[in-house]
């Protein structure tokens, strides 16, 4: 089968003030501020490097070196770091297999209601733009690496981007309490690693655009381990929220063996957003449907 | 048997015996006789400043006087002027982190040390430098420093030799001792036995400190747990305690 993936194609402007008035409020006083124009921070590009990406383009980092170690032939060893080298989606519009993506009404509204935002230049504070845990769909797609520690009963994931955690339980027993990043129960299927999420804090956004995700949402990961030219990690997202979908629906993503980019930057969003001033003043509350 | 072969054969049976002592020096030395810091710990005893080893730190003028405007702003918990991490949750940085009352994992892969904290989901790095350099530390990381730096760090034996320099100026040693961009850390971690990690660390700061000082904290093994989610924002924007205070 063969997998489309569409890219939400908006004005230059739009994405650079999305992105960086997301990434601005949100990284601390540690990153220097690009200059409007300027790379991304976490763009990486060489030194010197000329404008950010263009609208979902991956940036440019370098390849892995020649002589980086492989990861465990394992198929069930995920432990390393994996980094999203593809492009960055900012709305999903279709799913894996090229269909749109099936709002109910109420869906519709809020993705129209949104972009719109956006568009009007006043953006709706979001769990990115706060500085809290963003749900998995959105912490796992911007172009910055995650590290995986594999024990027998858990993987720990931990993200350079908000300095994010993650926990995935094998025995259902030590499972920790639900946040913002849910509940995650996974099992072996095979090869692939079925990781299932319930039971979020609050609703949360897919994607830049604000795709959403309601508190009672369900979310099924299937994880494998891939290797063709290069070791990858091939992860199937599956939604399931009748809140705002029709029906369940799935979009691929891939990430890159990188140990080369095991030394993560510092993501101190804190130092911003939780000064007295807080939250950049363009971003506004969203209506509560 | 005569007495000769009895002769070769205890000669090769000593050989034997040396080869094998050797190889397991050898192996011994090839790994480091490294510990296996990895487990989950806690604090042993609950702190907000680092103690000297012995007698009182050793200020210049003006790290005193910092140190002092630092008390003065605590009494009036006036956190912003001075502490940011208590008054934002910004990373409290190094070595601060380490005093952190709730619980880390170390997890050794890789040549990476990971040091995990239940407190606001923070890490920092130890990188062994045993496989191919890290890319991602950036000519702005080195400007502006961080609050918490990578960590080079090597095996001396089964003590963990860690060097961690590149420091911002947003953070504090401890609650209150202040620190500039030339603080310099060297920290000698060593099980002191299977479920006790101890912490020898060595500040030097000359703009602050008239001489390198050093502290010890010591944790416990703890059960190998889920960690809560702890967001540190909630807590500040619900009126909670968002780092501990004695």
């Amino acid at each position: 089968m063969k997998f489309e993936r569409v890219m939400a194609i908006l004005s230059r402007r739009l994405i650079r003030s999305v992105l960086l008035t997301t990434i601005l409020v949100c990284t601390g006083g540690a990153q220097a501020q690009p200059a409007p124009g300027g790379p991304l921070p976490g763009a990486g590009g060489p030194p010197g490097a000329a404008g950010p990406p263009g609208e979902g383009e991956p940036p440019p980092f370098p390849p892995l070196p020649a002589n980086a170690p492989e990861p465990s032939a394992d198929l069930h060893d995920f432990n390393g770091t994996w980094f999203h080298a593809g492009m960055l989606e900012f709305q999903i519009k279709r799913d894996m297999f090229g269909n749109k993506t099936p709002f109910t009404p109420l869906g519709q509204k809020v993705i129209d209601r949104r972009v719109a935002s956006l568009k009007n230049g006043t953006p709706f504070i979001n769990a990115s733009a706060k500085c809290v845990p963003m749900g998995q769909p959105w912490q796992m797609d911007l172009n910055m690496p995650f590290q995986i520690f594999q024990s027998k009963d858990r993987f720990d994931v931990l993200f350079e981007e908000y300095h994010g955690a993650l926990q995935i339980f094998l025995d259902t027993a030590e499972a920790a309490q639900a946040g913002y990043m849910g509940r995650s129960i996974a099992h072996w299927d095979g090869d692939t690693l079925v990781v299932e999420t319930s039971g979020y804090k609050d609703g949360f956004w897919l994607d830049v655009n604000g795709t959403p995700a309601s508190k009672n949402a369900k979310l099924t990961q299937r994880i494998r381990k891939v290797k063709t030219d290069h070791w990858f990690l091939e992860i199937i997202t599956t939604l399931e929220d009748p809140t705002y979908y029709t029906r369940p629906w799935s979009w691929p993503r891939d990430y890159d063996w990188r140990p080369d980019m095991s030394i993560f930057r510092e993501y101190n969003c804190e130092e911003q957003v939780g000064a007295k001033e807080g939250l950049d003043w363009s971003l506004i509350p969203e209506p509560n449907d | 048997m005569n007495r000769t072969v009895s002769v070769h054969r205890g000669a090769l049976r000593a050989g034997a015996l040396c080869l094998a002592a050797c190889a397991a020096l050898l192996s011994l030395s090839a790994t480091g006789a490294e510990a296996n810091l990895e487990g989950t710990w806690r604090i042993a005893v609950s702190q907000d400043a680092f103690k000297p080893v012995s007698g009182e730190i050793p200020f210049t003028t003006e790290g005193r006087k910092r140190y002092q405007e630092n008390k003065r702003l605590q009494a009036q918990r006036n956190y912003d002027a001075y502490d940011i991490a208590t008054a934002r949750c910004a990373s409290p940085g190094l070595p601060r982190l380490m005093l952190t009352p709730d619980r880390f994992r170390v997890w050794q892969r890789s040549g990476l040390i990971v040091f995990q904290f239940e407190w606001n989901r923070l890490f920092r790095q130890i990188d062994l430098g045993l496989t191919m350099p890290r890319v991602r530390i950036t000519e702005d990381d080195a400007a502006v420093g961080r609050a918490v730096p990578p960590s080079m760090g090597r095996w001396e034996g089964d003590t963990l030799l860690v060097n961690t320099e590149g420091f911002g100026i947003n953070t504090l040693v401890d609650n209150l001792v202040p620190h500039g961009y030339d603080m310099k850390l060297t920290e000698r971690l060593h099980l002191k036995d299977a479920d006790t990690l101890e912490d020898r660390v060595t500040i030097e700061d000359p703009e602050y400190f008239t001489r390198p000082w050093e502290t010890v904290v010591t944790y416990k093994r703890q059960p190998d747990a889920a960690f809560a989610e702890d967001v540190c924002l909630d807590r500040l924007w619900s009126g909670q305690p968002t780092l501990p205070h004695k």
